[in-house]
């Protein structure tokens, strides 16, 4: 068998496939996600490292268009490890085996950073600028979330430097780093519940004549409602299996009722 | 107040840009807070813009497209509820009850389109097979035109042709129905924070909650950013100490030599 001839990547190539990797879910599909995207993002340095070579170019490019969903920036780290692989000539099959048995773990990861903690995060600040009037709002929102977008950027520097050690490192690392994001992201939540979720009865709603219900409610723990209104959703989501949409339903529903028989 | 056709255009320059970002997911400009400020801008109500802006973001906080899962369109939700406020003059809790069938149709029309881009892979197949760089490049520009060229018409009908029927509607809710959507907007935040918490509440963080929950309740402040910053410094306390745990767990051996 003929050795195959591989050009080295450069430290720019790296950044500008993590730039390019911004396409990972164009293409989207039920059949096999973003693997359009995945392959797409490769591809052209695929190209790069095996020249004129178009039989390696497409047996790589076959190698990388199966079915694949994971975070959008972890997927640029496996992007930049799956690189070094190819580029070091490592078995296809290997490489295969590597990417089917990482896009999962590094999704969980991905998903408890950026989505469930950044998210939340940012968009209570901006909320609460929107709120003031202010159009600093929008524009800490998109500040925030340029610097989310360009920080796949040494995440597949990462990928690329690290190789296959990266398989290690993951496993180390991904409990902890979720547990982490979890703390965090549980303790906005809760930070969030009495600013933005409204629950409170009129002052014309009473009891035995002059009670006011929400001085009641006020008077043993300010803003109980709106915590124990969200716990409740929590509990039918999770142990009733409610989905959104019906739960978005009901609240519209029961709001109107609520308002016709002037209880809220 | 009425939408003119360039302001119609112009909305529907907005999905359109917005849905090529909400398929990549990467600058988040699709998101309720940044599609209501651009949609207050082309209406000429800024203010407008922010408060829809705050209001639908929330309500969309959780719904996220995670795994594959298609939530009602926040996108879409996020436009008509600015729309929907600017013409029939009610308030952006109110609007954002009104715009969740707008969302609806969002949501069914992106999983019509991810199902029927399914039969896309076969191309994408041949053209892997022949190596060819390029025209998958055009495969998938192709995709993501298609996508946001739906959007963009959705929210043109949506906002421009159909304002005067959707307006004439709204005149017409009694006082208490207006009233019963303006409390549900302003329960909606509700469920995008159980659903965050769908995901993230387990019993060891528990805790967590109820100390965000207090010290927000209790103490007077701008934002939650003082309270990110305490979480941060918990987080990284958390963290070293589950590695220190784990470190023990399998032996003790220790980095530091300790």
């Amino acid at each position: 068998m003929m050795t195959v001839s591989r050009n080295k990547l450069t430290k720019k190539d790296i950044t500008n496939m993590s730039l390019l990797s911004a396409v990972l879910q164009l293409g989207f599909n039920y059949e096999r996600m973003q693997a359009m995207g995945f392959c797409f993002t490769m591809a052209p340095y695929f190209k790069k490292i095996y020249g004129d070579n178009t039989e390696e170019v497409a047996a790589a490019m076959t190698n990388n268009i199966d079915f694949i969903n994971t975070e959008m920036h972890m997927a640029t780290f496996l992007n930049g490890l799956i690189l070094s692989l190819e580029e070091a000539g490592e078995d296809r099959e290997l490489i295969r085996n590597i990417k089917n048995g990482l896009f999962g773990p590094l999704a969980g990861l991905g998903d408890a950073i950026f989505w469930f903690t950044l998210l939340p995060i940012s968009a209570a600040i901006a909320v609460s600028l929107n709120k003031q009037g202010s159009i600093l709002g929008p524009i800490v929102y998109m500040v925030i979330h340029f610097f989310g977008a360009i920080s796949r950027v040494p995440l597949g520097h990462l990928g690329y430097n690290l190789g296959t050690n990266a398989i290690d490192l993951i496993r180390d690392n991904a409990t902890a780093i979720t547990k982490a994001a979890g703390v965090l992201g549980v303790m906005v939540v809760g930070a969030l519940i009495p600013s933005y979720v409204n629950f409170s009865f009129p002052e014309t709603f009473v009891i035995f004549d002059v009670v006011p219900v929400q001085g009641i409610f006020d008077t043993i723990l300010p803003n109980m409602l709106p915590l124990g209104f969200v716990l409740f959703l929590h509990y039918l989501i999770k142990n009733k299996n409610v989905n959104a949409v019906q739960l978005i339903f009901g609240i519209i529903v029961v709001s109107i009722i609520l308002s016709f028989f002037g209880i809220m | 107040m009425e939408i003119t056709l360039v302001q119609g255009l112009l909305l529907a320059l907005v999905a359109f840009i917005g849905s090529l970002d909400q398929q990549m997911e990467v600058f988040l400009i699709f998101r309720p807070i940044i599609v209501c400020f651009f949609s207050g801008i082309v209406l000429g109500d800024v203010q407008l813009g922010l408060s829809s802006g705050a209001v639908a973001e929330l309500a969309y906080l959780g719904l996220l497209t995670i795994g594959g899962t298609v939530p009602p369109n926040p996108l879409i939700a996020g436009i008509m509820t600015t729309v929907i406020a600017y013409t029939s003059g009610v308030s952006a809790e109110a609007a954002l009850g009104l715009s969740l069938p707008f969302a609806l149709l969002g949501q069914w029309i992106g999983m019509i389109l991810s199902t029927l881009y399914s039969g896309l892979m076969k191309f994408a197949d041949d053209i892997c097979a022949r190596g060819d760089v390029a025209a998958l490049g055009r495969l998938i520009a192709l995709a993501a035109f298609g996508k946001a060229l739906v959007s963009a018409v959705v929210i043109f009908l949506s906002a421009y042709l159909i304002q005067e029927p959707i307006t004439v509607l709204v005149s017409q809710f009694p006082e208490w129905l207006i009233h019963g959507f303006r409390v549900a907007g302003n329960l909606l935040p509700g469920v995008g924070l159980a659903l965050l918490l769908k995901v993230m509440l387990k019993v060891d963080n528990v805790a967590y909650l109820f100390i965000g929950f207090i010290i927000a309740t209790y103490v007077e402040m701008g934002n939650v950013l003082p309270i990110a910053i305490i979480a941060v410094c918990i987080t990284f306390l958390s963290y070293i100490n589950s590695k220190d745990r784990q470190a023990y767990d399998v032996g003790g051996v220790d980095d530091d030599g300790i």
